[in-house]
């Protein structure tokens, strides 16, 4: 078996969440956003469109109207939870890119939990299904957890491949099986109780009571991170799980929770989609939800507050894009593009600013030492 | 039985395994120099757009070719920049690729073609097929060995030439020893740096061409997200393979069949389930390998940690 | 070129690197057919002044003259070695997966038709410079899995096949049993007065710089301070101007050892990581106020039987107790909660968290105690920031702060957090592995009057250690180690120097 393999394989174990968010670390990332919209400027003007209409147009979009605002806060949330659910497992030193399988997963309990509820009072149907969406995704989070785990099997493959799994899986399901009898609805389960849905806060927009939820999660997660005995334990593990077990810290146990949390959150998002905006679980739910969060997790160093600010700016750019595209005609893709500079630019970060500090510090010794001359031989 | 387990599943396999081949090939090829590219996915995706591309502007398959190569030699070249000379993350700048694939090939179709979801054209000129005499000639496999795209045949000559290259010329030599000791590479006097470029255009240039076969020897079109994943088989195959040609080929190949096969029994099996089904596999297929090694060296089992 | 001429001078050498200048206006001559050491303490600058001469960095200012020549302003290996010059590294430069040929060949394969890998004629290559340099070996084994000794020589037929006539060697019996040493000088003194060699030895061992070099180079932070013929020094002289000052190494032990056991391994076996056995019956008890010394070149199973003990690692026979208890099953978490503690020899990799802070690093293993942690759920951090305030203060840790990553601290640094922590669990059991591995004396000072500390108060303590000095210095008994088994057990003061490394290699 190739070594080199072998090295690479560790390397990707190895990846290990950076500490802090520096000021440079922001500073760069100013940079690197300012650079992105320069280059998604370029893309404008080379298709023919005018950058300065079309970024308008993006804000605007985004935060102009009250509908337009209700989206972005949906959107944010969204990305928030994503982001937090792959900051969580990462920080125990595992990496769910699954998430959106997972969310899947929970999307398809809670509204087949919400369907055969009804008649229940509508805070027991909200409970169960929150408990089913969390199982859901948990226990599918579960399942590659603790193969890297107990078998050391690489996570990141096997998350991907358990996504298309499930993403296959919850089509079946709702084409097939539990496909509803409803007219008009051409792959979807049942509708859940209507009473016990999420009620949107700002109208004709994708904000609901929703929000409140998730609120209450990132607060939890945020916690648990930063502030909590079990998060040290976390941090631990996660920069060092050889050292944490040998320092006593139940490493394997905590790496799975972090998993199978994050699973679980990634199942809420399932749900919230459903209760609040379909209402019944449909194969659209998501499209790659969890990877935006995922890639603001990344940027953001998977630090909770970083992932939390992140996330709205994200979420502008996202919604904006759509509304651009609507209003000044431009493909809305042209912000994936954008948002991929700031990645690869932010990812490169690290090591453009130490050729910077390597080249200026060299500078800075050749002038001092041409100015005090040679010194004399010892 | 019979219906399914015909001659025609051998080709279909071979059809369906190429572009996992080739990109397998590719990664296994960065993974010698150690760079782990999770990003080859979306190479394959961009591949197979520009591919389509030039074969459409220039009424050539051979053109759909050479934008293909280009495009890949620039994404590997991207790729190494950003993970050796930047030390990024490895795992980042490989997501962050899929997902500008995904949006690139997206924003392009729908701002030169003007379409959505897929494109296709007359004018988009397909791989040639090929018949080879001499293959043609052996008995039951035959037919079936002949009369494919040329991709199939270019990547099973690839298979061939990586093991040779890695495993028979210095330069392979040099390969490799990048990945396991660089700085012993280093202290010999060959630029470790160099051989992890030279590794990283390649797998570009083999994760393009197997999105070539996608969109212009399987189909002759384009389609959003048409690498479906594919990329990450390929990875999952040199994990399998321990990144040796050869292997690799095999694990692609079994990937291939049951791909295939689920498409034969999409008449019997919801064709969601016999989608689900090679993912599903390969996964079991990855922890049955980390088992078989296990019980391996002295046949002792660990007492429970 | 005359007999004592220069064959390699270094001129106003100065090498900054980020934050550290790692060579400050060195100019040095290397005279040919001598053997010139250089010493210092790590981080003096002594590799870094060699790895300029081969290449492998580029000076900041100053210039290097090989052979008379100065060197190209994009000299790099492969110069180098054209230039004669040749390289054994500390750690060594192999490709483990390869073989012993196709490492010696590496940057320079033969080839067959001009482009295939000639590996018949690199393999009668290989034998027949074996046999020129009196340095057998096999060219068909896999290097990764030859012993260190054996891997050297590997390193130096590579450097000799290049045809260099200035050897560089780079801490080279860091790794060695005494008789691979032995036989290491004698290969170095016959290529110097057979082949016309000149080696350049780079070393903080001082007993061996008195033996085998002609004159000797002192560096301390950057500079060279003083050029001497070995001659006309010892070994006082030379660690006093390494270090600055006057290093004293007082007798520490106070009183004799416990009768009570408390720590007992029976028979223990265990496999390495590749499957092997690497621990094979071994028996030893430890008293309590006592120091047992396991002396042993480094991979002969010592790291593992650690590893055992602390529950790392699991047992294919025989126990380890206690107090009584038999404690072979139990995970890291329960043997730590039964009374042991453990500084492992490599820091990065299992005593700490790079990463983490160094007041993290402190407190793991105390992070759930009422005072760190109300009700098992809120980290208190003022408590733990005022913890590591404490504990680094009495254990003398510099850093830049106690919020920045632990990576960032020197390795002496590194090494007194790890006993900081261990230390501060009053365990009645402390299992020591190379505690002074790449520290400054002046930390090794400190470190060793800490463990003494903690024998004199009791503490029954099982000492891992490469480093005979520091063996015959602290302990009460000393336990030879050698593939696996004990060859031998004698109180300290009972064997000296020579007859140990007899022990340490096979002998019974």
């Amino acid at each position: 078996m190739s070594t080199g393999f072998l090295q690479s394989v560790r390397t990707l174990f190895a990846l290990k969440p950076k500490q802090k968010l520096t000021a440079q670390y922001l500073l760069s990332l100013f940079a690197a956003v300012a650079l992105a919209f320069l280059v998604g400027a370029g893309i404008m003007l080379l298709c023919g469109y005018d950058p300065i209409t079309c970024y308008a147009a993006l804000f605007k979009g985004a935060l102009g109207k009250p509908r337009a605002l209700g989206n972005t806060l949906a959107k944010t949330v969204t990305l928030c939870l994503t982001g937090l659910a792959m900051s969580l497992a990462a920080k125990a030193g595992i990496f769910n890119v699954g998430g959106e399988g997972q969310l899947y997963l929970g999307g398809l309990a809670a509204a087949v939990v919400g369907a055969r509820m009804n008649g229940s009072p509508a805070w027991l149907i909200v409970a169960c299904s929150l408990l089913a969406a969390m199982a859901a995704g948990g226990a599918y989070a579960w399942i590659p957890g603790a193969l890297k785990v107990k078998l050391k099997v690489n996570e990141v493959v096997t998350t991907i491949l358990l996504n298309s799994a499930a993403i296959y899986f919850c089509s079946y399901m709702a084409n097939g099986p539990l496909k509803t009898a409803e007219r008009g609805i051409e792959s979807g389960t049942d509708s859940i109780a209507s009473y016990a849905a999420f009620t949107p806060l700002i109208r004709l927009s994708n904000l609901t009571t929703g929000v409140f939820y998730a609120a209450v999660i990132t607060l939890l997660v945020w916690y648990l991170m930063t502030r909590s005995t079990v998060g040290f334990e976390m941090k631990i593990t996660g920069t060092n799980e050889r050292f944490a077990r040998y320092g006593g810290i139940r490493a394997d146990r905590l790496a799975l929770w972090g998993m199978t949390l994050s699973g679980m959150i990634c199942g809420v998002v399932g749900l919230l989609e459903v209760f609040g905006l379909h209402h019944r679980f449909m194969t659209t739910i998501s499209s790659e939800f969890y990877f935006d969060g995922m890639l603001v997790a990344m940027i953001m160093r998977y630090q909770p507050f970083g992932v939390i600010l992140m996330s709205f700016f994200f979420a502008i750019l996202n919604i904006g894009g759509s509304a651009m595209e609507l209003s000044a005609g431009i493909s809305s893709e042209v912000m994936l593009i954008v948002q991929s500079v700031i990645i690869f630019f932010m990812a490169a970060e690290g090591g453009i600013s130490e050729k910077l500090r390597a080249g200026a510090a060299a500078r800075r010794i050749r002038r001092d030492a041409r100015r005090a001359g040679k010194g004399a031989a010892v | 039985m019979s219906e399914i387990f015909n001659i025609l599943l051998v080709q279909n396999t071979l059809r369906t395994a190429t572009p996992v081949v080739l990109c397998a090939l590719g990664c296994l090829m960065s993974d010698q120099v150690g760079i782990m590219n999770i990003g080859v996915d979306g190479m394959m995706l961009m591949g197979a757009f520009f591919a389509v591309l030039g074969s459409y502007l220039f009424g050539s398959w051979l053109a759909g070719i050479l934008f293909t190569m280009i495009l890949g030699m620039l994404l590997g070249y991207f790729y190494y920049v950003f993970s050796v000379k930047f030390k990024s993350d490895e795992f980042i700048i490989g997501v962050a690729l899929n997902i500008l694939a995904g949006g690139l090939t997206v924003f392009l179709l729908r701002t030169l073609f003007g379409v959505k979801g897929s494109f296709s054209s007359p004018r988009i000129v397909p791989l040639p097929t090929l018949h080879i005499p001499w293959l043609e000639s052996i008995p039951v496999l035959g037919p079936i060995l002949s009369g494919n795209t040329l991709l199939v045949y270019v990547s099973w000559l690839l298979v061939f030439l990586c093991w040779v290259l890695l495993y028979k010329t210095p330069l392979g030599f040099h390969l490799r020893a990048s990945g396991q000791a660089p700085e012993a590479l280093r202290a010999s006097g060959v630029n470790p740096d160099r051989m992890k470029r030279i590794a990283s255009v390649l797998c570009g240039v083999l994760a393009a061409l197997s999105g070539a076969h996608l969109s212009l020897g399987y189909l002759t079109m384009f389609s959003e997200n048409m690498s479906a994943s594919r990329g990450y088989v390929a990875v999952a195959c040199v994990i399998f393979g321990g990144s040796n040609p050869p292997r690799v080929f095999l694990a692609a190949l079994l990937f291939g069949f049951i791909d295939a096969l689920g498409m034969r029994l999409q008449k019997y099996i919801p064709s969601d389930i016999t989608s689900m089904a090679p993912y599903v596999v390969t996964v079991v297929m990855m922890v049955a390998v980390v088992l078989l090694k296990r019980r391996k060296p002295s046949g002792i089992k660990p007492a429970a940690q | 070129m005359s007999e004592n001429a220069p064959i390699v001078r270094f001129e106003h050498i100065s090498m900054q690197f980020p934050g550290v200048l790692a060579n400050d206006n060195v100019t040095l001559e290397i005279r040919k057919g001598e053997v010139f050491a250089l010493v210092g303490e790590n981080g003096a600058g002594k590799s870094t002044l060699m790895n300029l001469l081969y290449g492998l960095q580029k000076p900041t200012l100053g210039r290097i003259e090989i052979k008379g020549k100065p060197t190209s302003p994009h000299h790099d290996p492969t110069r180098a070695m054209a230039m004669g010059v040749g390289m054994v590294h500390q750690h060594f430069k192999l490709v483990p997966g390869f073989t012993v040929a196709q490492n010696i060949a590496l940057g320079m394969e033969p080839k067959k038709h001009k482009l295939f890998y000639d590996q018949k004629r690199i393999n009668a290559e290989v034998t027949e410079l074996c046999e020129r340099f009196g340095l057998p070996l096999n060219p068909q084994d896999t290097v990764g899995e030859l012993s260190v000794g054996l891997q050297q020589r590997v390193e130096i037929l590579k450097a000799l096949h290049r045809g260099a006539d200035v050897l560089v060697l780079d801490e080279p019996t860091a790794v060695l049993t005494p008789q691979e040493t032995e036989e290491l000088f004698q290969v170095i003194r016959r290529i110097v007065a057979e082949k016309e060699m000149t080696v350049i030895l780079i070393t903080h061992k001082l007993g061996e710089v008195m033996r085998l070099s002609d004159r000797v180079g002192v560096m301390r932070r950057g500079k060279l301070l003083d050029v001497l013929n070995t001659s006309e020094t010892d070994e006082r002289k030379l660690a006093a101007l390494m270090v600055g000052r006057e290093v004293l190494f007082s007798e520490l032990r106070e009183g004799a050892p416990g009768t009570r056991e408390v720590l007992s391994v029976d028979r223990l076996s265990a496999l390495d990581d590749r499957g092997l056995p690497a621990v094979k019956g071994i028996s030893l008890t430890v008293h309590e106020g006592e120091i047992v010394g396991v002396c042993g070149v480094e991979g002969n199973g010592q790291t593992e039987l650690t590893e055992c003990i602390m529950g790392m690692r699991p047992q294919t026979g025989g126990t380890v107790t206690l107090n009584g208890r038999n404690i072979s099953r139990l995970d890291p978490r329960q043997i730590r909660a039964m009374g042991v503690s453990w500084i492992p020899e490599d820091r990065l990799r299992t005593g700490l968290s790079a990463q983490a802070t160094v007041t993290e690093n402190l407190l793991v293993g105390k992070q759930r105690l009422p005072e760190f942690s109300r009700f098992s759920l809120h980290y208190r951090k003022g408590n733990a920031r005022r913890y590591g305030e404490k504990l680094a203060s009495e254990f003398d840790i510099r850093s830049g702060g106690l919020e920045l990553p632990v990576g960032s601290l020197s390795g002496g640094n590194m090494q007194k957090t790890i006993l900081a922590r261990e230390f501060s669990f009053d365990s009645p059991v402390l299992v020591i592995s190379q505690p002074t591995r790449g520290v400054d004396i002046g930390a090794i000072e400190f470190i060793h009057e800490k463990i003494m500390e903690k024998r004199n108060a009791g503490c029954a303590i099982l000492l891992v250690s490469a480093d005979l000095d520091e063996l015959f210095r602290l302990s009460d008994q000393l336990v030879t180690i050698y593939e696996g088994q004990i060859t031998g057990r004698f109180p300290n003061g009972e064997i000296d120097r020579e007859e140990i490394g007899y022990y340490m290699t096979g002998g019974r």
